[in-house]
């Protein structure tokens, strides 16, 4: 047996001449294949993004909010738009998979460079998308507000604010918060995206650069 | 400096690439699947390299990460790809092995190691490369004696799927 075995051994030895060789060029293009897994993260983060808020109905209390906009008179124009844009997410995400798919795929630099700029372009599509989405939902909400006349039974918990305050007064405090909201929740949303999506493009980009120096 | 990092290490994997496409060969069964292995290891490899000091030579911290990644990514494939029973190997072998060549013989002994299991394999992969028991507690991990056992175990599952 264990002349079997250094048989074996002398025999996977001069196999070594039969192994593939490959050049410099294709060894330094495979670092470069690192974009699929950038762009597998982009597609783990754009569904954990639209699973996440999900969990938060869960939590009493935000299920309230929904109340809100039934007394506001806006619950069909919020519910349009969230179909739309539940719609507008999927087709993104579908995107984003459809992206990866092709990535990781790929073997050529030049076709690789290519899927790197579609993916860059719906990232910043999608971005944009999703922060128009939140700007149209708090104009809508700001909209209910200017055009409800009865105000104070939609903000029960606003209960102390109402007493020593006119009609006029609370509708005007009321809009200026939700504007100042918007504001801030646009700021925040559109940072977020700044840092988880602009740094995973930036990397793209930089495979982008590298793959292009190697093309020329 | 990174272009620097890069170019050390392209360099070194090219002038090692056998150490990675060995690695390749006993852990997958066709050219794409050894392809996909090859980057695969290449990425890992490149992810590793900063931390990579020199301590141990190039080619036996290739070795082990080599071995990693396709023990990681044989025990990932392993649920979804088919195998085959152990049972039913043996059994094939010891009927097909009669009046095998040595060709043959070769060709057998390849295919029970295909058979065996991702540390089995790993352990007969460093003894065809000649390796030393102490190169092959460093590379895999465990300690000398431990790879003593280990290897005499697998020689012995061998050999009786090739001496019936």
């Amino acid at each position: 047996m264990m002349d079997e075995l250094e048989l074996l051994k002398r025999d996977w030895q001069k196999r070594e001449e039969q192994l593939p060789r490959l050049s410099y060029g294709d060894i330094y293009q495979m670092l470069w294949k690192k974009s699929s897994s950038i762009v597998k993260w982009i597609l783990i983060i754009s569904l954990l993004e639209f699973a996440l808020p999900h969990l938060l109905y869960l939590i009493p209390g935000v299920s309230e909010s929904f109340e809100t906009y039934e007394k506001l008179g806006i619950k069909r124009v919020s519910t349009l738009i969230w179909i739309g844009s539940y719609l507008v997410t999927f087709y993104f995400i579908y995107q984003f998979y459809k992206r990866y798919r092709e990535i990781s795929t790929l073997d050529d630099a030049k076709k690789l460079m290519q899927k790197i700029i579609r993916t860059r372009r719906t990232v910043k599509h999608y971005v944009i998308f999703s922060l128009s989405m939140l700007f149209l939902t708090c104009i809508v909400i700001m909209i209910g507000i200017y055009f409800n006349d009865n105000l104070m039974a939609a903000f029960p918990a606003a209960s102390d604010a109402k007493r020593n305050m006119s009609p006029e007064k609370f509708k005007s405090l009321m809009l200026m918060v939700m504007g100042v909201c918007s504001v801030g929740m646009i700021v925040l949303m559109g940072a977020v995206y700044f840092l988880l999506y602009g740094l995973l493009l930036k990397k793209l980009k930089r495979n982008y650069k590298e793959l292009e120096r190697l093309e020329v | 400096m990174n272009k620097e990092l890069e170019h050390q290490f392209v360099t070194e994997l090219e002038s090692n690439q056998n150490i990675v496409h060995k690695v390749c060969t006993l852990y997958t069964s066709n050219r794409e699947a050894h392809n996909d292995l090859f980057q695969e290891i290449t990425i890992q490899l490149w992810k590793a390299y900063p931390k990579f000091r020199g301590e141990s030579k190039f080619s036996t911290w290739m070795y082990r990460v080599a071995l990693n990644t396709a023990i990681t990514l044989y025990r990932k494939s392993k649920r979804s790809v088919q195998t085959q029973d152990y049972e039913s190997v043996i059994f094939k072998i010891k009927a097909d092995e009669y009046d095998a060549t040595e060709e043959e013989q070769l060709q057998l002994m390849y295919k029970a190691i295909r058979q065996l299991g991702d540390i089995d394999k790993a352990l007969v992969f460093l003894f065809l490369e000649n390796k030393s028991y102490s190169e092959i507690s460093e590379t895999l991990g465990i300690s000398e004696v431990n790879a003593r056992v280990k290897m005499n175990r697998v020689k012995t599952k061998l050999r009786t799927i090739l001496n019936p």
